[in-house]
């Protein structure tokens, strides 16, 4: 009896010691990945960049939220006649597209949970539950609190959060299974998404942050290239990376230059801020930003359909 | 005999509860809870444990993207056992700049907020003084957009 109950606290303790010490080392891993998928987007080929460079590369794109907190700003109302329709979900029958419009989805749940407009979030929650578990990645979604908090709007914050974390999650699964081609078309739906909004939003009140803030996505270009170009033996990547290639080239002649100007660090209150010393400038025309938004739209459009 | 092979067991599994409470979700929540009402946008898990060969923990080393004239909060939550509380250094990519961290004149602060001028990729670099073991959680949250 002792014996047994030995073993047992002794394997619980194991069990808790390892949860507990278990992290966000970026490792690949090398256990056998039984969510791993059998279509197209099974990853044997051989990587130019390592998984571990891919999880780096990758983090580095920037958050669709954030694009529409700076949508917000501005003043424009919500629209929802330019988000993807949810009842699109049914005809994204491969992995690979699944993936994108996975991200293309989240993007648009960003967009919806930065305007509060609860009445639509639970249509494009079942929308992202679907196209998960058509991925195998449903698991990091807990659906039936996120669905909970939606109809409360007290609870759009935690809502936000919930669902933010849960993508984050996931995304580190994937990266950790050597999955980081599901996670890269997932991020690359989610930046083309936030762009094709913030171009709407442009097109219908030019408004000069937003022009700014298209500018500079110039730089996520390169490393979104040398993400796809990463898979590009497959051939959907390819295709995806040629279209990602005409963005690129209206992009061409955006220049950003830098000044160097004063660095501060104010303390108050016994919060610490600290203004960056370098300042980035945007020189984009007109015609340039009119060309970067038709090509976002065309991305989108090969995304989407 | 019996009685302290009791002991043993308990002690084993007090502390693989305390351990768990200590650097796991309870943490996380303790971090969301202090970034306030920003907008969260990503939480990192900060575990620097000594190897045997090691005479002191090193550093973990995240990269984000951040866009220009954006307020940015970076915050964290230590563990209960931390001997010292966790020093954020945000770095230029090449990793040749400090920009900003939450040790300054010898005070370390539990959030720093960054105001981002310049669009780009950075690092952002977690570690103990004195190289010592400890784990913490960081949130990374946005304050406000700059018109």
């Amino acid at each position: 009896m002792l014996k047994k109950f030995t073993y047992l606290t002794l394997t619980l303790a194991g069990v808790f010691l390892m949860t507990a010490c278990g992290g966000s080392s970026n490792k690949g891993g090398s256990s056998s990945d039984e969510l791993t998928f059998n279509d197209s987007l099974a990853n044997t080929a051989p990587l130019e960049l390592s998984q571990e460079v891919m999880s780096d590369v990758i983090q580095n794109i920037s958050s669709p939220v954030e694009m529409a907190a700076l949508i917000k700003s501005t003043g424009v109302e919500f629209s929802q006649r330019i988000l993807n329709s949810t009842n699109q979900t049914d005809q994204y029958n491969t992995s690979f597209k699944r993936a994108l419009n996975l991200g293309v989805y989240s993007a648009d749940l960003g967009y919806i949970n930065t305007f509060d407009k609860n009445t639509i979030v639970i249509d494009y929650l079942v929308a992202v539950k679907s196209l998960a578990e058509g991925i195998k990645v449903g698991q990091f979604f807990d659906f039936n609190s996120l669905k909970r908090l939606a109809t409360n709007s007290n609870n759009l914050d935690s809502l936000m959060q919930i669902s933010i974390s849960s993508f984050n999650k996931m995304d580190s699964y994937l990266r950790s299974q050597n999955r980081s081609n599901v996670s890269s078309l997932i991020i690359t739906g989610a930046w083309i998404e936030g762009l094709y909004i913030t171009g709407k939003v442009i097109e219908q009140t030019n408004d000069e942050n937003l022009i700014k803030r298209i500018g500079e996505q110039k730089d996520i270009i390169n490393i979104l290239e040398i993400i796809l170009k990463n898979y590009s033996s497959q051939p959907n990547f390819s295709e995806l990376a040629d279209q990602l290639g005409n963005l690129k080239e209206a992009y061409k002649d955006v220049k950003i230059t830098t000044e160097v100007g004063e660095p501060t660090t104010v303390e108050k209150d016994g919060k610490l801020v600290i203004i960056q010393d370098e300042i980035s400038h945007i020189e984009i025309t007109p015609e340039q930003v009119t060309a970067i938004i038709a090509e976002i739209n065309a991305l989108r459009e090969f995304i989407v359909s | 005999m019996k009685k302290s092979l009791y002991t043993l067991l308990f002690l084993l599994t007090a502390f693989a509860f305390a351990g768990h409470a200590q650097c796991g979700d309870d943490l996380l929540k303790e971090a969301l809870k202090e970034m306030g009402s920003s907008q969260y946008i990503k939480d990192f898990t900060i575990e620097l444990i000594k190897e045997k060969k090691d005479v002191k923990t090193g550093y973990i080393k995240f990269s984000i993207f951040l866009n220009s004239n954006t307020q940015y909060k970076f915050n964290v939550a230590n563990g209960i056992s931390n001997v010292d509380k966790v020093v954020m250094q945000l770095k230029d990519k090449e990793d040749t700049k400090v920009l900003a961290s939450n040790l300054y004149n010898g005070k370390t602060f539990d959030e720093f907020s960054f105001v981002c001028r310049k669009a780009g990729v950075y690092n952002l670099l977690f570690s103990f003084k004195g190289g010592q073991e400890g784990c913490a959680k960081a949130v990374m949250s946005l304050v406000k957009q700059m018109q």
